[in-house]
């Protein structure tokens, strides 16, 4: 038995310090790497001083173009989207590692289903910024509902789990080319999408994710940021009421509302999308200058 | 309750120090305590369906007591009999019925006879045909003498849910787990690292290998409308590995935990794709079950002690119920009759029992290689029309395939771990990391393996394949 705990001392022991260590290698990777995700995160947590903050999932990274929107306003545009990072939970985060440094004019966030609708695991974006875990007490506080709080405090090798491969990866291969202020094009597809696919309009609201909806609005509000709720162009046809929770949630908090997709732009434009809910660079820029001149009356008019 | 989750890290070391501070002579206290832990492990899936196991070991108990009671062949014969149909029937009614009501009733309609068969909303119980395997061989074994009559009812119990290997196995034989549910385990240092390890090294394959390639195989064959030829291919080589380091890992973990306690559980997996024949494919993957079906289905059919038409015919068979066993799907059923069939084919044309080396010996193991993955496809598919597709695709519409670089080169890290300890075990070549003789290498190994696992594991508790099954 004396054998026994010696082993399992020794064990602990090593494996806290190669824990703290790794965390630390882990740490300098994640500042280093040149990967998708990573560096858009670093500098949304330390660097942002735009303007205009466009936040989002993928629909928000692939749709923006910082330079047409900036061009047309004449103010600074950064496209924070993350891709993957799938609801407002992530959102959530981000925004209050954003609000720590810097509060941008108006804050623009391409909303969808998954921002208020039940999903099987809801938290699954959240380990994207783990690595910024104990930074931000209030951003910490979605861990703790993910049930990933306590992993994060003891170990912080775990931190880095999620984005573990790509960051390391991006030390060696830059997925950055041609990007600007956040926006990366995507290419021209070898197919656009072949026909419009129905997307039924779900009803299974998850009561949380509004709460964290309504949180989101009021950390607006009480940091003087203009918040704006979009919906970008998507080549699926929908009900008429499909984006009615959000809709409403926006017409109570007085959010101007810009659904682009229930009036059907692009329809007709098969040619400007990737798949059924991606633009490619092309669709972007023509989608930008609409989506630009849009915004620009909204901001006169407040 | 998964090994890969959080609540089974926090109930097996309290079942272990539980269990070795009961003294090693109260054999039956430490029993009952594994006994009860068993029963809790399982009840964290269904609660109700602790009842089936109790049911399926109450009547291979009391089968095996008559059977051991009765002097009367015809009555033990009886005996086994009932134990085997009832069994078989629970089965049959949670694995199978629906299937085969749902094709008996589509086979009906197309004949023009409007039939409506009840359907049953059941959950498959987590590793029914694992323990009923397990029991069932128990009392064949009773009666052909192989193993005394097991009088003791909690003992019993205990070898039918024995946690470690209930959900997914190795399936025991009761002349090795029995015996072993008497014996006096005392606490030993060396019997115990030497289960970590084998724990951590299933986790790994589970967690590192697995679970990593499943997030592209399942993305692939989940959706095979939307993909391309060079998708299916490397799905198709991806999920050999996938469902290796899935099940491997398994039954490393359970060997594992097994080996802390003290009890030795059979090798399940010996190094499957170094196999150069198809048979010796099945000498190495899965051998508690193709073991089993050789010991209980084969064997009784005439094995290969009967003509060579004949022989075919049993193997064929042996491996069409394999198929059926790992599930209610055409798919299933299809990739075991292929395994039949390319075992027929070995054997006529004698390859199986030739020793091959060199180039030779590598031509072999390439065919070996392809046309496993090739049946892994039927296996995995979720319909045998989605197989046909992705074989065809592969074939006719090979264009560079979906993109996934970070879980490409964590796959290819993780493989060539893996492929790095199973060759220095298969050439016998000296790399010993993990039985080094240096205490400290050792444990570096472990520390090593466990800071791996956390930082390239996929830990988001995902169930294990043959869970299902």
């Amino acid at each position: 038995m004396k054998k026994l705990i010696v082993s399992v001392l020794f064990i602990v022991i090593g494996l806290f310090a190669v824990d703290r260590l790794g965390g630390m290698l882990m740490w300098w990777v994640n500042q280093h790497t040149h990967d998708v995700s990573g560096p858009k995160i670093k500098y949304l947590v330390n660097d942002v001083n735009e303007d205009i903050l466009l936040m989002g999932t993928s629909r928000c990274d692939l749709h923006y173009v910082p330079s047409v929107i900036s061009d047309t306003l004449g103010l600074t545009v950064y496209n924070g989207g993350i891709n993957a990072s799938e609801n407002i939970y992530s959102h959530y985060i981000i925004l209050n590692h954003i609000l720590a440094i810097h509060k941008p004019k108006v804050i623009c966030l391409e909303v969808m289903d998954n921002d208020v609708m039940m999903q099987s695991d809801p938290f699954c974006a959240t380990a994207f910024f783990a690595p910024y875990f104990g930074r931000n007490e209030r951003a910490d506080s979605v861990f703790l509902l993910a049930g990933s709080y306590w992993k994060y405090r003891i170990s912080h090798l775990y931190r880095y789990n999620a984005k573990a491969v790509s960051n390391i990866a991006g030390l060696v291969i830059s997925r950055h080319e041609g990007g600007e202020n956040g926006y990366i094009p995507f290419p021209k597809p070898v197919h656009y999408p072949d026909s419009m696919v129905y997307r039924k309009t779900q009803h299974l609201v998850d009561s949380l994710k509004l709460e964290y909806v309504q949180r989101f609005i009021n950390l607006c509000k009480e940091n003087g940021v203009g918040l704006i709720f979009m919906v970008s162009p998507m080549y699926t046809e929908i009900d008429a009421n499909h984006y009615d929770v959000l809709k409403s949630i926006a017409k109570r908090n007085d959010i101007p509302f810009l659904d682009y997709h229930s009036d059907g732009l692009y329809h007709d434009h098969p040619e400007y999308f990737l798949d059924n809910d991606h633009l490619w660079d092309k669709g972007a820029k023509k989608y930008s200058s609409v989506f630009a001149h849009d915004l620009k009356k909204l901001i006169n008019k407040k | 309750m998964l090994f890969n989750s959080i609540p089974f890290l926090l109930f097996f070391p309290t079942v272990c120090v539980l269990y070795f501070l009961i003294p090693a002579i109260h054999v039956r206290t430490r029993n009952m305590l594994l006994l009860i832990a068993s029963y809790y492990f399982y009840m964290n899936w269904e609660p109700a369906y602790a009842l089936l196991l109790l049911t399926s070991t109450i009547l291979t108990y009391v089968s095996a007591f008559g059977i051991g009671h009765f002097e009367d062949n015809r009555i033990k014969k009886t005996c086994l009999i009932c134990s085997i149909i009832l069994n078989l029937a629970i089965l049959f009614l949670f694995k199978y019925y629906n299937f085969l009501s749902s094709n008996v009733m589509m086979a009906m309609h197309s004949c023009g006879i409007g039939m409506e068969l009840p359907k049953f909303a059941l959950l498959l119980p987590v590793g029914i045909s694992f323990y009923t395997f397990q029991a069932l061989g128990y009392s064949i074994d009773v009666y052909r003498g192989v193993t005394k009559v097991e009088r003791d009812f909690f003992t019993y119990a205990l070898f039918v849910s024995f946690f470690p290997q209930l959900v997914a196995g190795p399936i025991e034989r009761s002349n090795n787990l029995l015996p072993q549910f008497k014996q006096q385990h005392r606490f030993c240092y060396e019997s115990f690292m030497t289960g970590v390890r084998l724990m951590v090294w299933g986790y790994f394959m589970k967690l590192v290998l697995a679970d990593r390639c499943s997030l592209y195989v399942d993305a692939i064959f989940n959706n095979v409308d939307k993909q391309n030829g060079g998708s299916y291919l490397v799905a198709s080589l991806l999920f050999p590995f996938q469902i290796y380091g899935d099940f491997a890992g398994y039954s490393l973990i359970a060997i594992g935990v097994a080996q802390v306690l003290g009890f030795s559980l059979m090798e399940n997996f010996r190094r499957p794709y170094f196999a150069c024949s198809i048979g010796e494919f099945w000498n190495r993957w899965h051998i508690s079950l193709s073991t089993w079906f050789k010991d209980y289905v084969y064997i009784p059919l005439g094995g290969n002690r009967v003509g060579r038409l004949h022989n075919y015919f049993n193997l064929l068979v042996t491996f069409v119920v394999s198929g059926i066993w790992h599930g209610a799907n055409w798919t299933f059923l299809c990739w075991g009759t292929l395994h039949g069939l390319l075992l027929c084919i070995e054997k006529a044309l004698g390859i199986s029992k030739k020793q091959y080396s060199g180039a030779k010996k590598f031509c072999h193991w390439l065919v070996t290689f392809i046309l496993v993955c090739l049946a892994w496809i039927l296996f995995r598919a979720n319909s045998i029309s989605d197989a046909v597709t992705i074989i065809t695709g592969i074939f006719t519409n090979l264009e560079p395939p979906k993109p996934e670089y970070a879980n490409f080169i964590a796959i290819a890290l993780a493989m060539a771990i893996l492929l790095t300890k199973e060759c220095s075990e298969e050439f016998r070549r000296k790399i010993r990391i993990a039985e080094s003789v240096s205490w400290v290498l050792r444990h570096l190994y472990l520390i090593m393996m466990i800071a791996y696992i956390i930082l390239f594991g996929v830990l988001g508790g995902d169930q294990f394949i043959y869970f299902q099954f």
